[in-house]
């Protein structure tokens, strides 16, 4: 089913991206992620597992050391033992997004709605496990009362194991550090996740039962048994690469990447501001062949890829439909993401239209269709509008448009930043 | 121009009284419950602290459903439970095979199931470090039906492929509010004109070592044994802590145009949702019900119903110290004028099948749906002494013919969540 604002007369308050912010494999913040698309300096680096080795699985987008603990150092001391790193990043990027929007939740007298997205990182962790459970084997068996004790009692562990960091936990702690008590919703997983948690988001903004979404998504797949299924699906590579290239010839398969990415959602009728990236369509469906196509062409498409040339031949004939300009893409930068893939992706193409430039494809030389135009290098174009189109591994899709639109002039309610 | 009225045209749903809604319905109306002596698997007898359950008992499953493909392939519990009473929906629904398609799935499932047991695979050769050969070769021994080799989303995306959806598909992650929320999400996209058929619901099975541990070690699960099995017992003053169930439920729901065009009849009609955050603690509610009053005066006003309308309210009632009492404090303050919380019927079903988790908003939900259509209100087992914090009408020990008009249900969950859906009677001549 596609859900198009411009279908419903009623409905037609344009939903302004007045925040964004990023913890990603390209660093902190959402002008990192763009220095980084710019240069066409990918994230990506080495593999760095504690819990297994490998030469077949040998790259990851890692959120770096630094910025790990910076993130964790910025927790409340109170949140701190209910805050598994995912969670810290989400925390990192709601607090970008929201002072590029301008707000301070308890001081603006705003009525703000929170939507998350979890990745798979509430799967249960070997990496957390591993150390307890050799801890508390007793002979051939496990103490399992000493294990529920030393994870729960003591924290003896990663606080992920609190029940799994609960399926809502960054729902939690945003809404405790924020005092947020408005409207929710939280979602699990992938495109779906985050298309579900803007869906709420953007209606409920609509509906003018609040004034702010702060829409955020995190998660990392940084785990043993993960990354064997992500392998045994074909998601990843496990022949040893260390570049993730989509849409190139020489696409050798995915690389698994982490971190977090956190948008301010506003009515743009609500903003002072002369111009606005607005979100004017989302669409979802479970299968790519069902989306719509894009209403008067694309100039930015910011799209997933899957760095199988076969593959992404075909998804270039999906492309195509969207009668592109120019063609993006961020997993190159940060590897493919389990908890955010559509909000960086929305945080990329915010910035190229704020920029007014087209971002290259990191790592990009000889393209699988070359009647496409896929991005190699940055360079500047005028754009007025960019589209998102997210593909996932288990068929689900979505499609996200974003407009540079200019305040109504009917505009009333005006808040000044 | 009038949003489309929304009402409910299936249910479904799997709880320790058996795989059929009629069953449920008919052994609470008798006052009965289905929590019994339980451990996890996995453990000497007696060894585990938390004693009493109300697990899914595989022997009532009817025949007629013993080749369901739920029950075949590596699923998770919750997986199957949720399949098994998404199918019951769609089938009480009448829904013709043509209209499967349109149908969008809104699904919670809470926490993943895992073994102990498949932890330790990977690390079987007593490596601290094992490599990636040594990973993969294990990993292909994991057992399939835990959640190792399971997505969180994969009840909702079974249920999608089952009917052939073309979406929406969304899983839903709220704790013990989730189904409550895919069940709200799923009424206002249909309101909002974005569906015309929805199915929505969780399941969900906490009873597993690891995750009934972790509810034991946060002080939530009830260690007590004295009280055997009647150990549920919300609102009361020996309450002790949550009674853990299994299960799942899910309904289906839609247009009243679309439904009436089919032929189809609504059970009841869903009239508003409202969500909160308690931003307040990640494990316990906030003591004065803050958050859970705003949940329900948000359903209410959603809902364009006034408080003094309400006859029911189906309370989220966990039997925890922290809950009941918050929960009663939220009622008073919702219903505040002229002392309505004093006219109101309570009930809370968790005393008769146990908390499921994740799914509990969707068999309650189904409840208050049944208790709308037959006039009857469900009753709080258990409730011997009553708590002095919490002085409603509980519907102590006995179902009470009532008229029900207008239901709220309630859901909280870990993290701060509330959530409570508004229902009414179905009235063909309402507008």
């Amino acid at each position: 089913m596609s859900f198009s604002f411009a279908r419903r007369p009623q409905a037609q308050a344009a939903i302004a991206l007045a925040g964004a912010g990023c913890v990603l494999a390209t660093g902190i913040g959402s002008a990192a992620l763009w220095e980084a698309a710019c240069a066409g300096r990918s994230g990506i680096g080495p593999l760095q597992a504690k819990h297994f080795r490998s030469r077949r699985i040998a790259a990851f987008g890692h959120v770096g050391e630094a910025e790990q603990e910076h993130c964790r150092a910025a927790l409340p001391a109170h949140l701190l033992r209910y805050a598994p790193p995912p969670v810290a990043w989400g925390l990192a990027a709601v607090r970008q997004a929201l002072a590029e929007a301008g707000l301070e939740p308890q001081a603006s007298g705003l009525r703000f709605g929170l939507y998350t997205s979890q990745g798979g990182y509430t799967h249960p962790s070997l990496d957390a496990y591993a150390e307890l459970l050799h801890e508390c084997r007793a002979g051939n068996e496990l103490d399992a009362r000493r294990l529920a004790a030393r994870v729960l009692q003591e924290r003896a562990l990663d606080p992920f194991l609190v029940l799994k960091s609960l399926s809502n936990g960054l729902l939690g702690i945003v809404s405790l550090a924020y005092k947020l008590e408005g409207p929710c919703g939280a979602y699990m997983q992938g495109v779906a996740g985050n298309h579900a948690a803007l869906r709420e988001a953007c209606a409920a903004l609509r509906e003018r039962r609040i004034d702010a979404a702060i829409v955020v998504a995190a998660g990392s797949e940084l785990d043993a048994l993960a990354l064997a299924d992500l392998a045994r699906a074909g998601v990843i590579a496990a022949d040893g690469a260390t570049d993730f290239r989509p849409f190139d010839r020489a696409g050798r398969g995915g690389i698994a990447g982490e971190g977090a990415a956190a948008l301010v959602l506003r009515r743009q009728a609500d903003l002072a501001a002369p111009e606005a990236v607005c979100l004017t369509e989302l669409h979802a469906q479970a299968q790519l062949r069902g989306l719509a196509s894009a209403q008067g062409g694309c100039e930015l498409l910011i799209a997933s890829g899957w760095a199988r040339p076969e593959a992404d031949r075909r998804l270039a004939g999906s492309l195509a439909r969207f009668a592109p300009r120019h063609i993006g893409n961020s997993q190159a930068l940060t590897g493919i993401l389990s908890g955010a893939p559509s909000l960086a992706d929305l945080v990329l193409a915010r910035q190229a239209l704020q920029a007014q430039r087209v971002p290259g494809i990191a790592g990009l030389q000889e393209p699988v269709s070359p009647d496409l135009p896929f991005a190699r290098a940055s360079r500047d174009a005028p754009l007025r509008q960019a589209q998102v189109l997210n593909v996932e591994g288990n068929g689900f899709a979505a499609c996200y448009r974003l407009e540079r639109l200019p305040a109504p002039a009917h505009s009333t309610n005006r808040i000044t930043l | 121009m009038n949003p489309p009225r929304i009402v409910i045209t299936g249910l479904g749903a799997v709880t320790g009284f058996g795989f059929e809604w009629q069953g449920l319905w008919s052994d609470m109306l008798r006052g009965r419950h289905c929590i019994r002596p339980w451990q996890p698997e996995g453990v000497s007898e007696g060894s585990f602290p938390v004693r009493y359950a109300a697990p899914v008992d595989w022997q009532r499953l009817p025949a007629y459903l013993r080749s369901h493909p739920a029950l075949a392939g590596e699923l998770e519990r919750r997986t199957r439970f949720g399949w098994l009473a998404a199918s019951q929906a769609l089938a009480d629904s009448r829904l013709g095979y043509a209209h499967w398609r349109d149908v969008a799935v809104l699904a919670a499932s809470g926490a993943p199931q895992h073994s102990l047991d498949d932890m330790q695979l990977a690390f079987a050769d007593g490596e601290t470090a094992p490599s990636w050969k040594s990973v993969m070769r294990h990993a292909a021994s994991v057992r399939g039906d835990a959640s190792l080799r399971q997505s969180s989303d994969r009840l909702a995306r079974v249920i999608a492929d089952e009917l052939g959806s073309a979406g929406p598909v969304m899983n839903a992650s709220s704790a013990c509010a989730g189904a409550a929320q895919a069940i709200g999400n799923a009424f206002h996209m249909l309101r909002r004109g974005e569906c015309e058929l929805a199915l929505a619901g969780g399941a969900d099975s906490v009873l597993n070592l690891d995750t009934l541990g972790a509810l034991y070690l946060l002080g939530a699960a009830s260690t007590e044994t004295r009280r055997g099995e009647a150990l549920c017992r919300p609102f009361d003053a020996g309450r002790s802590g949550l009674v853990a169930g299994e299960g799942g439920g899910f309904l289906m729901l839609e247009t009243l145009e679309h439904a009436l065009a089919r032929g189809a009849k609504p059970y009841a009609e869903i009239l508003g949702y409202g969500s909160s955050l308690d931003g307040y603690r990640l494990t316990a509610p906030e003591p004065e019900g803050r958050g859970a009053s705003e949940a329900m005066a948000a359903a209410l006003d959603d809902a364009g119903i006034a408080p003094e309308r309400v006859d029911l309210v189906n309370a989220h009632g966990t039997s925890t110290p922290l809950n009941d009492r918050a929960e009663t404090l939220a009622i008073k303050r919702v219903f505040a004028r002229d002392q309505h919380y004093r006219q109101l019927s309570v009930a809370a079903n968790k005393s008769q099948f146990g908390h499921l988790i994740a799914a509990a908003g969707a068999p309650e939900l189904l409840v208050s749906a049944l208790c709308c259509r037959e006039d009857w209100v469900t009753p709080t087992l258990n409730l011997d002494e009553p708590d002095p914090d919490c002085d409603l009408d509980y519907t102590a020990h006995k179902a009470r013919h009532r008229r029900v008009d207008i239901a709220l249900s309630n859901s909280f969950g870990f993290g701060g969540l509330n959530t409570a859906l508004v229902l009414g009677k179905y009235r063909s001549d309402a507008s």
